[in-house]
């Protein structure tokens, strides 16, 4: 038998043609992010002990709506954020000096207190800001003016931070 | 004779219909994505880069086929992502955001520009990784939410 040339011209130009087709594949991969609103917090009101007498000390409650230190944050809505606080120790006046301590926090969703939770600004707290990115934070503290406390407008800074 | 003839034919046209990749190698390329880019959380006007050595948020990809083959690796790179209600956040990716790699590890790459085809050669292993990184650009009035966008890797094997 003999394999015709027509045949084996046949047969090298199909193999010939088979080794050049390009060989692709491909695969693909996902890239995700999680854009979140930045946190605002703004000293809303002040911690407002008003008249204080010399031996006479005063609480602040962080209840008290009307004379409670107040900050309102605003973020990612249903975040839970931290916390923490710079507590002064006295309050100023010129040179003279006035105690301050006892402090309490307060946080609710609401600027009406509803469902508040009682914390220590000594050791900070965890709260989530509300399904509408908000948060309410009360300070209140108490004064303890000496016997011999020299007249005078006492001030001093409360510092809240906040973080994600 | 005839009859030889017609055998030799039709084994010619049987090899002509066998897939390409099986056909020229007896190895089929394969091409797998293993991880996507995590940029996590970004905030309004920060920009974030992932790169490619992150080992956490890298994206990576492995390639295995016959040993010491040539090959081209392009990429189909989104210029943003995509996030609720229509929003789109820029996502660029720079010179040094492609890295390959022969040994497989994210620690051991060539760097190479993903934004324009990048060719090289298996080694005698046949498998290689490749890992890319890129940056979130987010606006300052970037809407809040989950951004997505799909990366697309393409090997071809050079002749």
């Amino acid at each position: 038998m003999r394999i015709s040339k027509l045949s084996l011209v046949v047969l090298a130009l199909v193999i010939g043609a088979s080794t050049v087709q390009a060989q692709t594949n491909n695969a693909s991969i996902t890239a995700t992010a999680a854009v979140q609103t930045p946190i605002n917090v703004v000293g809303a009101q002040q911690l407002n002990f008003g008249n204080v007498f010399p031996g006479v000390n005063k609480t602040v409650a962080a209840t008290d709506l009307t004379n409670a230190g107040r900050f309102d944050v605003t973020g990612q809505a249903s975040t839970p954020v931290t916390l923490s606080f710079t507590l002064p120790a006295t309050l100023s006046s010129g040179a003279n000096t006035m105690p301050i301590d006892t402090y309490t926090g307060i946080s609710a969703a609401t600027s009406a207190q509803t469902g508040g939770v009682a914390f220590n600004p000594v050791t900070g707290a965890n709260p989530s800001l509300s399904g509408a990115g908000a948060l309410f934070v009360w300070i209140g503290a108490r004064v303890t003016p000496a016997t011999n406390q020299a007249q005078g407008t006492y001030t001093a800074n409360v510092t809240m931070t906040v973080v994600y | 004779m005839k009859t030889l003839t017609w055998l030799v034919i039709g084994l010619a046209l049987l090899v002509a219909t066998m897939p390409p990749v099986l056909a020229a190698q007896g190895k089929p390329l394969n091409v797998t994505g293993v991880r996507g880019i995590t940029f996590g959380v970004v905030f309004p006007g920060v920009p974030r880069v992932v790169v490619r050595t992150d080992a956490a948020n890298a994206g990576q990809f492995d390639i295995g086929y016959a040993k010491f083959s040539p090959i081209q690796i392009t990429f189909t790179l989104p210029a943003a992502m995509s996030g609720p209600a229509g929003a789109t956040m820029p996502l660029v990716f720079g010179a040094n955001d492609g890295g390959y790699s022969s040994p497989e590890t994210i620690t051991s790459q060539v760097g190479f520009d993903p934004r324009v085809a990048f060719a090289t050669a298996l080694d005698k292993n046949g498998r290689a990784a490749v890992f890319i990184g890129g940056t979130a650009q987010p606006l300052t009035s970037q809407r809040a939410g989950n951004y997505t966008a799909t990366i697309t890797m393409t090997i071809t094997v050079l002749p």
